[in-house]
């Protein structure tokens, strides 16, 4: 039942990214039913005054001066009148919502959705989220305050706003956005070939094959609704820098008085790292726990030092590969590696769309009071159970996919606990050296499962 | 001592014990109970867990009435797992966190009982991936198993028919019961609806709209290891 692929069908942000220098989240709560429908229609309309336009996927080269996209909630399709024949067909995570599944996404403790701030505490009010792409603050309000103009369709809860930082760097200081799926029937020319398998559109569109042989997802009905729509996993992922230096800050002391640090680091080799042997290797523990160099040079290419010279794309995990097997990147995404779920390879890979929030942490001047800092993520793919979901438990919370990493947490992202956590350095003798007490860097302070519904499926929801 | 209880109070502490007595609470006061206070039954499967480890070796214990209830629908269910027996071990080879599968025929029920790793609608999507063909011949023979295949087709739905038939584990605490019935209500644990003296009328209830349940989530001698560990560490490929 393949649909034919039209991408003005398809919201802008799932196959391709805007790179836009900024991003404000508007999370909303559905007023009154007529007005919203009105207000969906509107978005589709064509007439570029009013409601804001929904930026589709054929933006082609002529790239907006701001984009705006919307997800609903299960509660927002609800809010909207969706017939209960309709609202059925959606999959169970996404009816019970982000909040429900807690417990498989790792959010407990400090990051459990009790915790949350608002507008998060009260997800059930949450029926849509409207997301702002521009390069400056002033066009953000500008299309806010169109978008907000009618105040009987929908109330403001709350909004996020994230901002770029130079070279795609991210808070820990690593190089971000290298990587996404690339599929066979976009043109992106900012991803070229990495060694990956092109990923079938059913990865990220409802409608289409996936990455599992012979297995596709149901698409909510009718098909005006669910087809070429997707599901989004937004996050609001606290990220704690400060803890995070000061983890490699230990590490490296521990590291100099261990027997085996000069199997890790040979003497000698930390004039290719860094300035000092404590310094090159507090970077070189950085980069095992991430996968990467925090300049993106992948540690399956060079595992020495940083290289700007490599690909840091093309790569895979070959059994000599010097890439630890519990290193976040490869644990999101074992690529052509081996893991223990063999049909699992390259099947729950996500379309991210993310954004730092919070100011750059400056070691130079430390925070005089607390100030939040992380990212505010988009994990998209068209079934949150199979992808989202299935990488967040098996993977990065439980590290199933290797024996050699079973029973520990995803150093970065997991949800690790000093009493228990550990990560594996690898040594070139294939002894490894045993990290403990890794403290949680990442909390959720927030999210909502979304469904991104197609154009077609904008207007159907106008027109109910 | 018994000298201390008059005739009344032996009579109520023996009252148990007595056929009418019996009757009349199994055919009266418990069907009149559970239509005055409905009780749903609880979900089937292990308990979530935030531990990595308690996620390893996980149980599940599906029991599927057969829709031939006779000894030629029994033996239509025998046949279809001898015919399936070697894509049931490739199967499991290949999925890679399963450690044991086993078949049963009990009454008129075919009856999957599986240890694996993981979570579970993981291991089930990628049985489906892997090996659908079986689930559909087993799955065809059972009451309502016609609505979810083929699996391949009808991967959320199938999952959660699987799921619905996954029994119950009961809590090894007494309290587990009283916390599980809470949450399927949506109830806090501070909601006072926990009072103890309830727990035999509550287990009483549960198993009356869920007559088959688990006892305990499975005991193992020795902690969970995943079905890749033990290969791995026994030299066996993983």
């Amino acid at each position: 039942m393949s649909a034919e692929f039209d991408a003005a069908d398809v919201q802008g942000n799932i196959l391709r990214g805007y790179r836009k220098l900024r991003v404000r989240h508007l999370m909303l709560e559905i007023a009154d039913r007529i007005a919203a429908r009105r207000w969906l229609a509107a978005s589709t309309s064509g007439r570029d005054e009013g409601i804001p336009q929904i930026t589709r996927g054929s933006w082609g080269d002529a790239k907006p001066d701001s984009c705006f996209n919307i997800g609903l909630t299960y509660e927002g399709l609800q809010a909207l009148g969706t017939p209960g024949s309709s609202l059925k067909t959606f999959p169970n995570e996404f009816i019970q919502g982000m909040s429900a599944r807690a417990l498989k996404l790792g959010d407990v403790g400090k990051s459990a959705p009790e915790k949350w701030p608002s507008p998060f505490d009260d997800p059930r009010r949450i029926h849509l989220i409207a997301t702002i792409y521009a390069d400056e603050v002033a066009q953000l309000d500008q299309v806010q305050r169109r978008a907000l103009a009618d105040g009987n369709a929908l109330r403001l809860l709350g909004t996020r706003e994230g901002c770029c930082f130079p070279d795609d760097q991210v808070h820990f200081g690593y190089r971000d956005n290298i990587t996404q799926p690339r599929f066979a029937e976009v043109h992106d020319p900012q991803r070229y070939d990495d060694g990956q398998p092109m990923a079938p559109l059913g990865t990220v569109l409802l409608g289409y094959s996936t990455n599992f042989e012979g297995l596709k997802w149901r698409v909510p009905q009718p098909d005006a609704l669910g087809l070429n729509g997707t599901f989004n996993a937004f996050r609001v992922l606290e990220q704690d820098v400060v803890g995070f230096e000061e983890y490699l800050d230990r590490t490296a002391t521990d590291l100099l008085a261990n027997p085996q640090v000069d199997e890790l680091l040979p003497r000698g080799a930390e004039a290719k790292i860094a300035s000092s042997r404590r310094a090159a290797l507090r970077e070189l523990v950085a980069a095992n726990l991430c996968g990467r160099w925090r300049d993106g040079t992948p540690l399956a290419l060079s595992a020495d030092a940083p290289d700007p010279g490599v690909d840091r794309t093309k790569f895979d995990y070959a059994d000599d590969s010097r890439c630890p097997y519990g290193a976040h990147i490869r644990r999101c995404n074992p690529r052509g590696g081996q893991i223990v779920q063999r049909v699992a390879n390259n099947s729950r890979r996500l379309v991210r769309r993310g954004m730092p929030y919070g100011p750059a942490y400056d070691p130079e001047k430390p925070d005089r009071a607390k100030i939040e800092r992380g990212l505010l993520g988009n994990f998209i793919g068209a079934s949150l159970g199979a992808q989202f979901e299935a990488m967040s438990c098996d993977w990065l919370n439980l590290g199933l996919q290797d024996p050699r990493v079973t029973g520990s947490n995803d150093p970065i992202v997991g949800a690790n606990d000093t009493e228990t956590s550990w990560f594996d350095l690898p040594l070139k003798s294939g002894a490894t050296i045993r990290l403990r007490g890794l403290p949680r860097f990442v909390h959720t302070r927030g999210g909502a499962y979304t469904f991104l519904p197609s154009l077609s499926a904008i207007r159907f929801l106008g027109a109910l | 001592m018994p000298s201390d209880k008059d005739w009344f109070d032996r009579f109520v502490i023996g009252l148990p014990e007595r056929r009418l007595f019996k009757f009349l609470a199994a055919r009266i006061l418990v069907p009149f109970w559970a239509w005055w206070t409905p009780v749903k039954p609880l979900p089937g499967g292990p308990h979530p867990s935030a531990q990595p480890g308690d996620n390893l070796q996980c149980m599940m214990n599906l029991i599927m009435p057969l829709k031939d209830k006779s000894a030629v629908g029994r033996a239509k269910a025998a046949g279809a797992i001898a015919a399936n027996k070697d894509q049931i071990y490739a199967g499991l080879n290949n999925v890679g966190t399963v450690h044991f599968a086993r078949f049963v025929i009990v009454g008129d029920n075919i009856c999957m009982f599986s240890v694996y790793d993981g979570d579970f609608t993981n291991y089930i999507r990628d049985f489906i991936a892997t090996i659908g063909s079986v689930f559909n011949a087993v799955v065809e023979l059972v009451e309502g198993g016609e609505d979810v295949i083929p699996c391949e087709h009808n991967a959320e739905a199938f999952i959660e028919w699987v799921h619905a038939r996954d029994l119950y584990q009961v809590p090894d605490t007494a309290t587990g019961v009283l916390r599980d019935q809470e949450a399927l209500k949506g109830d806090k644990a501070a909601s006072g609806d926990d009072d103890l003296d309830l727990l035999p009328r509550r287990l009483t209830l549960q198993l009356h709209a869920n007559p088959n349940v688990s006892l305990g989530s499975g005991y193992r001698a020795y902690p969970g290891y995943s079905a890749a560990q033990i290969r791995k560490q026994l030299g066996i490929g993983w």
